[in-house]
């Protein structure tokens, strides 16, 4: 398979008709780093476009760009022919561009109808916006209460009211960022088909932005395949298949973990007898990755029972939920977002507490109301959102290599600087942390470096258990592979790995055993052998299995 | 008991409800234009300058001119001089809102106090404007229907305020900004203009308090004509729940133990004034711990917008 | 851009900053008819050259310094702390009450003072820290609403003669509390021709050793985790409410003791050792902006507090020059205004600059 870059010749298209958008060369560096690098992108109308490419490839910098939120360092856009400055989201609308927001858009106290309304410009008639929404409701299936206030709707809900703000202002480019994330199955199907109606009948550019293959191998007509910044490949997605795209995707050699992923969800190709005839081929390395499996009967280190937890306005988060991890063992944790991965790592930082049930590390009960208990308790945990409760961007690195003990580094309540700087050094040495030194500021590490420092940090504590939530999520590709190493490592030495992700290819690739979580709880448990890709989907989906 | 007897026949007496009237006016200006600052994201803690300002502008306006419409004109372009410095400084050159409001009272004050002493204001209350009929209700009738005229544009402001909030896309845009500015950001608004022009508007309002204060209640300018009413009006808006109902309804609360404290104590003397002063206070402090989880001021209030941060 | 080139920014910045509030001001009290020289001569002598003057200034600096201080407490466990007006009236109150009720001997009296002021104080921004952390009400609201409470209650106080009036009060025309004796005063030294407070070593004391404690100790450490990242400080055994409950607390003390102070030390313009109506003059208001306008650094917070006091102990000979001494508070005023603009035009410089770098490379 050519790895230059083809031209859409083979698109079934006016070869005359100018393109909805031509991006050309579009750089943007954020310091020392290239988010997008020279950049070409051509939209068609009447087509659907994928651009696919792991996380960090730069996706969602291209798209910023092309909806205002982002100014490029070099680059020319142009907008149905004409060359087009875009400095703010709304020049982007002006010009017709609109973009379905993963997150962020939408203000939870205001209602639907407020909220769809909400950046435009021109008198406030609410009667005409209501009408609207129902019109696009009915048109594009995406039927909604225009009164209902948006903080009480599902994922699925709101991510409607994305779609309807969007088109509300009938634009001629139309980008869905990630839009499959928070979806179940069925919801996902449904939106591709709505994606084809966006499409079909009214000449509109659609760009599907995704780290999925399956999805894009289901739902579009080409795709450009973007790696560390660069387009690596742009092809059309008739004459693709997963195997090319993952390839291009990760730029080797297709190993295992790459071969599960070009399987997926909802490809044709899924199934036990696909995954059978994986197994057994050597990756890369040589290993038989079969020999790497079948966890030992261990004792078990973390255990959950019956645990129960509600958010503040009564919101269930967790529903009666059981697990054990055993020492050694990396336990993966599948699931749509939303099923309650979040708060089950909340819980075990101690950022949520319990309303019913237990849990026990090494047989010991902790309290999960306790702030600190779990860490003391020897729970280490890489955190969903590091910003949010994994490091403290204004401390130096030092600092935040400390963070969960700072006695670790003091004598008598007073810190010393001399053996905070000892403990620094030697982590960042051992982790390979790229920083400007100890006392460099957090902020200034890239995602990648500050997911190290958090690693080190944790490992470093001697964990019995560890908690990985979405460990390698925003990561760049070495990245990812380092974080996986060293989860493998700490499971070979003995520690109860927990690895939470919404990657199944993630799970597939690190686990010993899977369980899967819905609504709060576990659904479905598994050994990795015998996890097959429908029973997977269908316990995330919440059928039974 | 002689408590009630006392609260009874206070409440009986018409010059209760014509001083909580006047205490009110002063209170609902400057909580109507406060209530969408807050509501917009910022804690306006100038409003007690912003009242003075307009204050001391109307009675220079009336010194010069001999004309009270231009003396309330004068009043708001004072009131709106201090708002713009206020949302200048903290909404778009990053200062703290706490420290541009504190020191902004301190140098209304100095500057008030000091101007008043070099030039001699020479003011009057406006004439009265009597509405027939209505002023003859009993208790109430005289404390509204029958007032100085400026009285009656409280009749315009509120319904004013609540048109902008909820009825034109500026307000829609201005509570956004409030609950959840990087939402707000992202959909294409100006979260910091927004706050800007709410702090303006709360200007406006007070400037025409402080012209209030002058016309109608007081008559003469004196640099203590103020003395803490602009924090009242703070406290009225927290009070409310950050409704637009619930903020006059708090000026009403407010202005009446005011009212009390003056009437009170020729009836009964059992109560220390001090509580009755505190009185209000002390119910709003309450009120927000009981109904905790509905408290239900603006996600981002008293934080600042810069976007790229969270 | 290098540092030199950054810091001659900085320079240039804050001396026009200033150089426009003075301008301002002078302009001020031109216009009005005064002389702005002599204006400025007189603040210059009434809080630094004039005889004694620096050392009266020192001593207004003491309570600005703590409140201060305290300020930078529980702004650094991410508190918005603005009722040190309020936890300094009620922490005179205390320390006058138990101050009397008690009676002891001079050193043992000025303890018991400085404690229960302190105590007064912590209560008072206790009751803000549990309405926060335990019913979640925002304490910038609730210390705003506690000033006016702590006045009113202080007030009823100052009526009643079990509580703090003084006895055969009857006919006075103020309210008034006893006035401490002599003994129980808290010493001056003379140092330098200045009569120098004791407060006033006490606050630069406090000042070195909460910016070590900030700085170096493991608590202060936790306190900055605290601020920064409420998350990660739970995580790491933190708790939000006793460690957040702790720093309000500590705030409170330091402004109580602030106010215990006052009263003890008589210095200048603090009401001759008797506890008054209007007893604390603003000076907890002052003492926030002080710690806002030191950017919340403990160390910098002396030399703005002296600043601060030096505006007040000057505008006292302002009044000799024929000009309205409340120019001070204009003086005030503008100056704060106008050291608020360096750092904001700095701020948006940056990020300009940032923005351009990156695209001047087209």
């Amino acid at each position: 398979m050519s790895s230059g870059t083809s031209d859409l010749t083979g698109v079934d298209v006016d070869a005359a008709s100018t393109p909805a958008v031509e991006l050309r060369g579009i750089t943007k560096r954020f310091g020392a780093v290239s988010a997008c690098d020279g950049v070409d992108l051509v939209l068609r109308r009447g087509q659907i476009h994928g651009i696919l490419g792991e996380n960090g490839a730069g996706k969602s910098t291209l798209m910023k760009v092309l909806i205002g939120l982002v100014l490029p360092d070099e680059g020319s856009i142009q907008i149905d022919g004409r060359p087009q400055q875009i400095r703010d989201p709304l020049t982007a609308a002006k010009l017709g561009i609109g973009m379905v927001h993963q997150h962020f858009s939408l203000v939870d106290p205001l209602t639907v109808w407020e909220n769809v309304a909400l950046g435009e410009g021109g008198r406030l008639d609410p009667e005409a916006v209501r009408l609207r929404i129902d019109e696009i409701g009915e048109h594009y299936g995406l039927a909604i209460d225009p009164y209902a206030r948006v903080g009480d709707l599902t994922a699925g809900m709101r991510q409607r009211v994305e779609i309807i703000k969007c088109l509300r202002r009938d634009p001629s480019i139309v980008i869905f960022d990630e839009p499959t994330s928070v979806l179940t199955p069925e919801e996902s199907t449904s939106l591709f088909k709505s994606f084809r109606d966006v499409v079909a009948a009214e000449g509109r550019a659609v760009v599907l932005v995704s780290h999925k293959l399956d999805e894009v191998l289901a739902a579009t007509d080409d795709v450009t395949i973007m790696r560390q910044g660069k387009v690596v490949e742009k092809i059309v997605t008739s004459e693709a298949d997963a195997p090319t795209l993952a390839r291009a995707m990760v730029g080797r050699s297709v190993s295992l973990r790459n071969e599960r992923a070009a399987l997926g969800l909802l490809g044709a190709a899924a199934g036990p007898t696909a995954a059978a005839d994986t197994t057994g081929v050597a990756d890369a390395s040589g290993v038989d990755p079969d020999s790497m499996v079948s966890p030992v009967e261990r004792p078990v280190v973390l255990s959950l029972r019956q645990a129960s937890a509600r958010s503040s306005k009564g919101v269930v988060l967790l529903d009666d939920l059981s697990l054990d991890v055993h020492a050694g063992e990396i336990l993966g944790i599948a699931g749509v977002e939303g099923n309650g991965q979040r708060p089950l790592g909340d819980v075990l930082s101690s950022l949520v507490t319990l309303s019913s049930g237990d849990i026990h590390v090494n047989g010991v009960a902790i309290s999960s109301k306790v702030p600190g208990a779990m860490a003391a308790a020897g729970v280490g945990v890489i955190p969903e959102d590091r910003h949010d409760s994994g490091v403290v961007l204004d401390m130096t690195v030092a600092e935040n290599l400390v963070l969960m003990d700072p006695n670790l580094a003091a004598r008598r309540g007073v810190m010393d600087p001399a053996s905070l700087l000892a403990i620094a050094e030697q982590l960042i040495t051992e982790f390979d942390i790229q920083c400007a030194g100890p006392d460099a500021p957090l902020w200034s590490l890239s995602g990648g470096n500050q997911q190290r420092v958090v690693l080190a940090r944790e490992l470093w504590q001697q964990p019995k258990v560890l908690i990985a939530a979405q460990p390698t999520r925003g990561l760049d590709v070495g990245a990812i592979e380092y974080m996986t190493e060293r989860l493998r490592q700490a499971a070979a030495d003995g520690v109860a790995v927990l690895l939470i992700s919404s990657e199944l290819e993630e799970i597939l690739d690190l686990a010993d055993r899977i369980a899967v979580m819905y609504r709060g709880r576990v659904v479905g448990e598994m050994a990795r052998d015998d996890a097959d890709l429908e029973r997977l989907s269908l316990l995330m989906g919440g059928a039974a299995a | 008991m002689d408590l009630l007897i006392g609260l009874f026949e206070a409440f009986s007496n018409s010059s209760t409800y014509v001083n909580a009237a006047l205490f009110a006016g002063l209170l609902i200006f400057a909580a109507s234009g406060e209530w969408i600052a807050e509501r917009s994201g910022t804690i306006n803690i100038s409003v007690e300058g912003m009242l003075l300002a307009g204050a001391f502008t109307s009675a220079a306006g009336y010194t010069v001119t001999g004309s009270f419409v231009i003396g309330m004109i004068c009043g708001v372009l004072g009131g709106m001089c201090v708002a713009g410095v206020q949302a200048e400084m903290s909404h778009r050159l990053t200062a703290d809102q706490f420290v541009v409001g504190l020191t902004l009272n301190i140098l209304i004050l100095g500057l008030a106090g000091f101007l008043a002493r070099e030039f001699d204001l020479d003011t009057k209350t406006a004439s009265r404007l009597e509405v027939p009929l209505l002023n003859r209700i009993p208790l109430v009738g005289e404390a509204v229907f029958d007032q100085p005229w400026p009285f009656y544009l409280l009749f315009l402001i509120v319904p004013l305020s609540w048109w902008l909030m909820f009825r034109t896309r500026w307000g829609l845009e201005v509570r956004a900004s409030g609950e959840d500015p990087q939402a707000a950001d992202v959909s294409g608004i100006d979260v910091n203009r927004r706050r800007r022009q709410a702090i303006y508007y709360a200007g406006f309002t007070a400037g025409l308090g402080g012209a209030f204060l002058l016309f109608v209640q007081v008559g003469r300018f004196d640099e203590g004509v103020v003395s803490g009413r602009g924090f009242i009006a703070i406290a009225a808006v927290i009070f409310g729940g950050w409704t637009l109902r619930g903020t006059v309804g708090g000026c009403l609360v407010f202005a009446i133990a005011l009212a009390l404290r003056l009437q009170l104590p020729n009836y009964y003397e059992g109560i220390p004034t001090e509580l009755l002063q505190a009185f209000p206070f002390l119910v709003t402090i309450f009120g927000m711990a009981i109904f905790a989880h509905r408290v239900s001021a603006p996600a981002s209030l008293a934080r600042p917008f810069v976007r790229g941060l969270k | 851009m290098n540092d030199q080139t950054r810091r001659a920014e900085w320079i240039g910045l804050y001396t026009a900053s200033i150089a426009l509030a003075l301008g301002g001001s002078a302009v001020l009290i031109q216009v009005t008819g005064g002389g702005s020289w002599a204006v400025f001569q007189a603040l210059i002598e009434g809080s630094l050259t004039g005889n004694g003057r620096w050392g009266l200034t020192l001593g207004a600096a003491a309570p600005m310094l703590l409140v201060a201080l305290g300020t930078i407490i529980s702004a650094r466990a991410g508190l918005v702390n603005i009722g040190q007006e309020g936890q300094l009236l009620i922490g005179a109150a205390f320390a006058v009450y138990f101050g009397f009720l008690i009676r002891g001997p001079g050193p043992f009296n000025l303890v018991v003072l400085m404690v229960f002021g302190a105590i007064g104080g912590a209560v008072w921004a206790g009751v803000a820290g549990l309405l926060r952390f335990r019913r979640g009400v925002p304490e910038v609201l609730s210390t705003l609403l506690l000033v006016t409470v702590a006045s009113q209650l202080v007030a009823y106080a100052l009526g009643r003669e079990w509580l703090l009036l003084a006895a055969d009060s009857a006919g006075a025309r103020n309210n008034v509390s006893e006035q401490l004796p002599p003994d129980n005063r808290l010493p001056n030294l003379d140092l330098f021709g200045n009569q120098i407070p004791f407060a006033a070593f006490l606050a630069v004391a406090f000042a070195l050793f909460v910016s070590f404690a900030l700085a170096r100790t493991v608590w202060g450490f936790r306190l900055r985790m605290l601020g920064r990242n409420p998350n990660a400080a739970q995580r790491a055994g933190v708790s939000q409410t006793s460690f957040g409950l702790r720093a309000m607390l500590i705030s409170g003390a330091f402004a109580g003791l602030a106010g215990a102070l006052m009263f003890a030390g008589g210095g200048f313009q603090f009401s001759n050792f008797k506890f008054v109506p209007g007893f604390s003059g603003n000076i907890g208001w002052t003492g926030l902006l002080v710690a806002l306008v030191a950017r919340e650094k403990a160390i910098p917070a002396i030399l703005v507090a002296f600043v601060f006091a030096g505006l007040r102990t000057g505008s006292s000979f302002v009044g000799s020059t024929g000009v309205e001494a409340r120019v001070t508070d204009v003086v005030e005023g503008l100056l704060v205004l106008a050291l608020l603009i360096p750092p904001a035009i700095m701020f948006i410089r940056d990020r300009r600059r940032a923005r351009l770098a990156t695209t001047a490379r087209t």
